[in-house]
């Protein structure tokens, strides 16, 4: 009797006592600074410079130095990117003819900038995709066609060379020690 | 007092040749029309919004602060945004009971308003009854919830009427035991004449006046956020049990309605425990015009009485949910023993000390502020141990 | 007797005659976690039977690994456990290499497990945030998923995406670890233990979150081995059994650290509470594995050569991984060709799935709603 009585009371003072600590935590956070970022407007950066630099964003590709390889295009496991490279007969050049990435299909998994030379096909740390259709996420990159970039010991090209040189930065963060044995086992 | 002041207009001849009766109707619904629209709307529509920036406080985030400066019109938008939505009354439901429901709910709510004491002058009719009117009043509010609860012919919204019922009727009794402990003291049910027994100072207030009103307190406390559905007992409307409980098949006004409702709810509570236990609008005296009285009396209690409000939405957001049994098992396991010993022996504090005995209400006042000491010491311990970031402004 | 112009026979039984409701749980309710379905036979609040249907989220991944070659298969196994997807990256990598004969790299395999361990600390915050949601308390949720966005933010430093990662690749991982990592880790894990201090007073001692976890549906560790429970289910019915001690793979021999089991310490053992503690105390457990790795990790390369057309030779091979969610088991078979003949992913949601049926009669209605956060089951995994 004596016993149960006192479980009685204990249970009271228990209840009472971890109910009055659990208000205690969060009565302190009353003066804690919220950690939530007001996106997109209220923010004093934008969000897309505070990404990092492995972020997979949409996809991008610099057609200037694109050797149309078509690497990205057999290893994307969903074949979002859609590439027609041909030599032309005449020139006996490689021609861009179309380079389309669905980006309602994209899975943003990074595995076609991977095995790409030159870095041109990229992640961006763009995010908002939103658009009113499924066609007018297919970004069309060629629009007329254009000449494949022919890989070169030294790019002097002023125009080329600081693209070339920003892909091949982000090859380096995104090297995989792998490729170059394995390129077309 | 309204009584005087529409006998004033007709002696001026406001009212031209309308009988005295009618005049006074008009003059009621006069009243009640701006109690209605210029407190009661607001002060639950601003509750929503104050909630919604507590809990996003607590929960280290900002909440809303997008409509008008601050947020502070979110309530606005919200309440227009469910009016103007389609109401969907589904195809198997009881239609007119469906529609009835959130209006029954709701005269329930806003009729409690009529005794609820926000000055010595201020209240819309001082009734003998007072605080017994507002305890049945606000219990009307069950028969709604059952209401739709019932008439949505759907299974989860069902057992939502049916918790509400269990629940707002076994807790009745705990709350009406404590609340008869202050009838003890004060030998009336008018919600002005418990006031007007207590003082502006915290050891003047029902609370402190023996150990008994103090345990009553929290019994009070504890049986009323079950009545009023809240966390912990929210249950007839578990949103991760029922999908919403008796509201599932609302939409629209009828929706805004039962919210108005729960949000209202909040600060009756608040305020029956400010005037049983709190001293309700007494203030110190510090002039002698009566409209200035009046003014600061209204402050006290409408700021005690929010205070609670607030509380309420704290305890909402640190505690979870308890199950149904155990809410059985708190209401008459827990409370009802204790509020039946409350009732007991204050009746005999009463006889022994019918004046009240001084020297139990400092000690009890000091053990009340002792217990909000060490509360604040835990606080400070917890803030310290997280080494978060101190911000004080309640602004985003 | 005739009610309303209708004939009607009314038996004079023994007094109120009450029938079992059938309750449709799912597949949209807000605590099932996704898409799952339950069909409740309740008597009032009890229920006598709650059936799981599931299937609502199949989306054949086993199949699609068929198609698309071993290296494009790496994230859609980041959609088998969407929470976790760290250890199916994992197991994928490792039956592979099972089956190709490929050695990661040492440095490769420290990586994989710091990565491991994050999503392991993360996957048990989401699944500790979500029970306690489920019981009713909002707050605990948001601070729980606060410290996971953190988690978050460190594994997009990693590797670029902070749900579906696909960090891990056939014979090592991606990329390695980018400078200064290892202070961010640290310094996270240096804040997390005060929060988890702060969280064990505002919920693991709160009388009310007790009441509604203990001895709710507690599972005997022989019953839980019976069906299968694996991970922290099991762990908390007091089996200690952890595929990274009992089994190990990649560097966890290495690695010193405990294996909690449950112990009834608010009420039976096996209980909701159990699940619940023994989740806490993991992420302790991995926070001390994280300590370890950055001690330990050499240098060195993080990925093997691996050829771009991978070709195992004919047969098969089984790994298993202790994924957050328990025991992963991947079996994969190769036919020769650049595509896998067949891959089987045995997941422990699955399992856990298949227990509520036997362990709910006699439950309260609420409690179903904790058990399946406390079984801390994910729906796509059971489905994949």
């Amino acid at each position: 009797m004596a016993g149960a009585l006192s479980e009685y009371f204990r249970n009271v003072f228990d209840t009472a006592a971890a109910v009055l600590e659990g208000m205690a935590v969060t009565c302190s956070h009353f003066v804690r600074k919220p950690t939530t970022v007001q996106y997109p407007d209220r923010t004093d950066v934008r969000v897309q410079d505070t990404l990092p630099y492995r972020y997979r964003g949409i996809l991008e590709v610099d057609l200037e130095i694109c050797t149309g390889c078509l690497a990205c295009e057999r290893a994307c496991p969903i074949d979002c990117i859609v590439i027609d490279a041909k030599k032309d007969k005449g020139t006996r050049k490689m021609m861009l003819n179309r380079f389309d990435i669905d980006i309602a299909k994209c899975m943003y998994c990074g595995l076609c900038s991977e095995p790409c030379p030159t870095g041109a096909i990229h992640h961006t740390p763009e995010f908002e995709g939103a658009d009113y259709s499924l066609e007018s996420m297919v970004r069309r990159f060629v629009n007329e066609s254009v000449e494949a970039y022919k890989p070169k010991k030294v790019e002097d090209d002023p125009k080329i060379s600081p693209i070339l040189e920003r892909g091949m930065r982000y090859l380096d963060e995104f090297a995989e020690p792998g490729d170059e044995a394995g390129a077309d086992a | 007092m309204l009584q005087t002041f529409l006998d004033s207009l007709i002696a001026d001849g406001t009212f031209g040749a309308i009988p005295r009766d009618v005049a006074y109707a008009i003059g009621m619904v006069a009243a009640g029309a701006a109690v209605v629209f210029g407190f009661v709307l607001n002060i639950s529509g601003v509750t929503t919004f104050v909630e919604r920036r507590v809990w996003a406080r607590i929960q280290s985030r900002v909440g809303p602060n997008r409509v008008g400066p601050q947020g502070i019109l979110q309530w606005l938008a919200d309440g227009l945004k469910l009016l103007m939505k389609e109401e969907a009354i589904p195809y198997a439901a009881d239609a007119t009971l469906f529609k009835l429901a959130p209006f029954v709910v709701t005269i329930g709510f806003i009729t409690a308003f009529v005794a609820i004491p926000f000055s010595s002058a201020l209240i819309v009719a001082d009734l003998n009854l007072g605080i017994l009117y507002i305890t049945s009043m606000t219990s009307l509010v069950v028969v709604g919830i059952m209401i739709a609860g019932w008439a949505s012919n759907n299974k989860w919204a069902l057992i939502g009427g049916i918790r509400a019922a269990a629940q707002i009727v076994s807790y009745e009794i705990p709350a009406a035991l404590s609340i008869f402990t202050v009838i003890l003291i004060t030998g009336t049910l008018s919600t002005q004449g418990i006031i007007q027994q207590q003082g502006w100072g915290p050891w003047d207030w029902f609370i402190f006046h023996s150990p008994f009103t103090f345990i009553g307190f929290f019994v009070t406390f504890v049986a009323l956020l079950a009545e009023g559905n809240r966390t912990p007992f929210d249950l007839p409307e578990a949103e991760s049990e029922l999908v919403a409980g008796f509201v599932t098949e609302y939409s629209g006004a009828r929706y805004l309605f039962f919210f108005l409702v729960e949000w209202g709810n909040l600060y009756i509570i608040g305020a029956i425990l400010v005037t049983l236990f709190l001293g309700g609008w007494q203030a110190p005296h510090i002039t002698d015009s009566v409209v200035g009285m009046n003014i600061l009396q209204a402050l006290t209690f409408i700021v005690k009485s929010y205070l609670f409000v607030i509380l309420m939405m704290w305890i909402r957001a640190t505690l979870p949910r308890v199950r149904v049994d155990q809410l059985m098992t708190t209401c008459w396991k827990y409370l009802l023993p204790i509020s039946f010993v409350n009732f007991m022996g204050t009746a005999l504090w009463v006889m022994i000390w019918p004046q009240g005995f001084r020297f139990a209400e400092i000690v009890l006042t000091a053990m009340g502020f002792g217990l909000v000491g060490y509360f604040l010491y835990r606080v400070a311990f917890h803030l310290r141990r997280s080494g978060a970031q101190i911000t004080l402004s309640p602004l985003s | 007797m005739s009610i309303a112009g209708f004939e009607v026979e009314v038996e004079r039984g023994t007094g109120l005659e009450t029938e079992q409701m059938t309750l449709n749980m799912g597949p949209q309710h807000p605590s099932t976690h996704g898409v799952l379905r339950f069909v409740i036979k309740a008597d009032g609040e009890v229920m006598r039977r709650a059936v799981p249907d599931v299937g609502y989220l199949h989306r054949s991944i086993e199949k699609i690994s068929e198609k698309v070659g071993y290296h494009g298969f790496m994230p859609y196994t980041d959609r088998v456990d969407y929470v976790a997807a760290m250890f199916c990256n994992q197991g994928w990598g490792m039956v592979t290499e099972k089956l190709a004969d490929i050695e990661v790299p040492k440095r490769g395999e420290y990586c994989r497990v710091i990565a491991a361990e994050l999503n392991r600390i993360a996957s048990h915050l989401l699944s500790v945030g979500t029970m306690i949601l489920d019981i009713g308390a909002i707050t605990p949720f948001f601070h729980s998923f606060r410290e996971r966005e953190k988690i978050n933010d460190l594994l997009e430093e990693l590797c670029g995406a902070r749900l579906t990662y696909n960090y891990m690749r056939i014979g090592g991982v991606a990329w390695d670890l980018p400078p200064g990592y290892e202070e961010k880790v640290l310094g996270f894990l240096g804040q997390l233990e005060p929060m988890l201090d702060e969280f064990h007073d505002l919920v693991t001692e709160n009388t009310l979150f007790r009441g509604r976890c203990s001895n709710v549906a507690a599972i005997p560790g022989e019953q839980a081995v019976a069906y299968n429970l694996v991970g922290p289910n099991l762990r908390a019915s007091g089996v200690r059994y952890d595929v990274r001690r009992d089994e190990p793979y990649s560097v966890y021999p290495e690695l010193e650290f405990d294996v909690p089991v449950g112990t009834g310490a608010a009420g039976s053992v096996g209980d909701s509470f159990d699940r619940y503690a023994v989740r806490i105390a993991e992420i302790k457990e991995s926070m001390k594995i994280l300590r370890q790795c950055f001690r330990q990790i050499p240098d060195g390369p993080v990925v093997a050569k691996v050829p771009r057309k991978l070709k195992p030779p004919e047969g098969d091979a089984q790994i298993r991984v202790e994924s957050a969610r328990g025991d992963m088991s991947w079996y994969a078979v190769s036919d020769g060709t650049e595509f896998p003949y067949r891959c089987k992913v045995r997941t422990g949601s699955f399992a856990a799935m298949s227990i509520i049926e036997d362990i709910s009669p006699g439950l309260m209605l609420a409690d179903l709603v904790t058990v399946i956060a406390s079984l801390d089951i994910v729906a796509p995994e059971v489905d994949r």
